[in-house]
């Protein structure tokens, strides 16, 4: 499953259930619309970088 | 002495620390008005949880002794505030609005509040929040909802819910607020006052209960924006404690809160804001007709889409926030309200990869921002869609799906950003809009908000309760 791929909830489902996470049915229901939601709007974020473009370590404002 | 009790709580910082300096108020007087009132008034609100009356008036005394003596801390010495209940205070609850800290009594103060009670300012008690800052205020959290004093029915944002309502009620002269998506500035304009995230690294946060370390940030909230100057005054500063802090030269706020805006050269991003209320339209564009008046250059820019901001934020809190709650979604998750679980529990279903993209494009969005604004001293955007939401239940659990957050840019570049109250609409709620500086600029933020103030009305309105 690609990140930027929306899940089904089948597929979330099993992917919750290896999440370490106690989580009801209801849960998993509202976490799949959640992350949907999420991925989504993160086509936005560029997924290609330069393999050493590096983020920042401890962000500053002043730099 | 002779000022009655409403007109003590309706005194600016800066009008009650004068008249604390000429001895024609005392910090006990002032302290008592704003206790009375509490007690008056907060049922309808509930924006405190707890009311710390005994310290506040031993406080108060001490400070009218020294300052009797002529000793003058600050400009906050005998000004009554409150505290956003995540910031530990030493022997007092500090609950996070929360079931998992509802018996939590820290043993030593947060920075900021040690740096508040060496400048003498009086706690009067810690405020209600979202749940840690980030949860929705629901029914099944240990303490009730603060509500919106212009229109109870309504919210009055957050998360800090507790600080916007306190201060425009006039049940504390400023409050401490924490800003990680837009939680002081969200509620600052709906309850129509002054709040400023300051730049991320200039104010502590050590001792503040964390939401995502790479974004939260800690700051004022206050009636008028010179009071907001006059309390970051106290509060900016290095912090060895606090890895982010930043080593910044001391700067008098308060004094630039007076400074001329004639020359003033502001980025305007009214791209953003093309589908806000009417309301919202007409107070922005009347509030850059007043600060063209006053001076200022205000000339429209083009900034980077406000949903690449939105969900670059969103996916730093959401994998940040996870990590710092990891263990107790896992050991006690029904100890949670029913939303801020949920929000905690997302960050687990994303991935490294997922996240370090989002911090490459925070650094991308940071660089673009600057480029953006290159020539210009500030940048005026909006600050909310329209008035606030009503309560109902249940509430969304990811509110942040629906609308891209004004706040969120500033907080993903880590700039200062300052909202203050532009007027009011046509159903009565409060107006605002942003002025956001160059990192480390507060004094400009601050020059410019004050001026814009001074030219208009607007603070000589307050909700009645």
């Amino acid at each position: 499953m690609d990140d930027k791929t929306s899940p089904t909830l089948e597929e979330f489902r099993a992917r919750a259930a290896l999440s370490g996470l106690p989580l009801t049915p209801e849960d998993i229901e509202e976490l799949h619309k959640g992350y949907v939601g999420l991925v989504r709007l993160m086509v936005r974020i560029p997924k290609k970088w330069d393999w050493a473009a590096e983020p920042p370590q401890v962000f500053r404002a002043d730099e | 002495m002779s000022k009655r009790s409403s007109e003590l709580t309706t005194l600016t910082i800066a009008q009650a620390g004068d008249l604390l300096a000429r001895r024609e108020i005392t910090a006990t007087a002032l302290t008592e008005a704003f206790l009375a009132r509490i007690a008056a008034v907060d049922h309808k609100i509930a924006s405190y949880i707890t009311v710390t009356a005994d310290l506040a008036r031993r406080a108060a005394a001490q400070a009218d002794r020294e300052l009797g003596h002529g000793v003058r801390r600050g400009p906050l010495h005998g000004i009554p505030i409150a505290l956003k209940d995540i910031y530990e205070t030493e022997g007092v609850l500090t609950t996070g609005h929360s079931h998992l800290r509802k018996d939590h009594v820290p043993s030593v103060d947060a920075e900021t509040v040690r740096r508040l009670k060496a400048g003498g300012a009086i706690i009067l008690g810690k405020l209600a929040t979202h749940e840690f800052a980030n949860g929705a205020m629901t029914p099944d959290q240990p303490f009730p909802a603060a509500k919106n004093p212009w229109n109870t029915a309504y919210q009055p944002g957050g998360s800090s819910s507790g600080s916007g309502a306190a201060v425009a009620a006039g049940l504390c002269m400023g409050a401490m607020g924490s800003d990680t998506g837009g939680s002081i500035r969200n509620p600052a304009g709906f309850c129509g006052i002054a709040g400023i995230k300051p730049t991320y690294g200039l104010v502590s946060r050590c001792g503040i209960f964390p939401l995502a370390f790479s974004l939260d940030t800690a700051g004022p909230m206050t009636w008028t924006v010179e009071d907001s100057a006059l309390m970051l005054d106290v509060l900016a500063g290095y912090d060895p404690n606090d890895q982010a802090s930043a080593k910044a030269p001391k700067v008098d706020y308060g004094a630039a809160s007076h400074r001329s805006i004639k020359g003033m050269r502001i980025a305007f991003a009214r791209g953003w804001h093309e589908d806000a209320t009417p309301d919202t339209l007409k107070g922005i564009d009347e509030a850059v007709r007043v600060l063209r008046d006053l001076g200022a250059i205000v000339e429209e820019v083009v900034f980077p889409d406000l949903w690449d901001y939105h969900i670059c934020g969103r996916v730093i809190i959401t994998v940040e926030a996870h990590a710092i709650h990891r263990q107790e979604v896992i050991e006690t998750p029904q100890s949670f309200g029913y939303t801020t679980r949920r929000r905690f529990q997302l960050g687990a279903f994303l991935t490294a990869e997922q996240y370090v993209s989002a911090l490459r494009f925070r650094r991308q969005l940071q660089l673009d921002t600057r480029a953006a604004m290159r020539g210009y001293d500030l940048i005026l955007a909006a600050n909310q869609w329209g008035p606030p939401e009503p309560f109902k239940e249940p509430q969304p659990i990811f509110h942040f799906l629906d609308k891209a957050s004004f706040a969120m840019p500033f907080n993903v570049t880590g700039q200062p950003a300052l909202t203050l109250c532009c007027g009011f609409g046509s159903d009565s709620f409060p107006l605002a809009f942003q002025l956001v500086g160059r990192p480390f600029d507060e004094a400009s933020v601050f020059a410019a908000g004050a001026a814009f103030e001074r030219a208009t009305p607007w603070r000589l309105h307050r909700p009645s309760l």
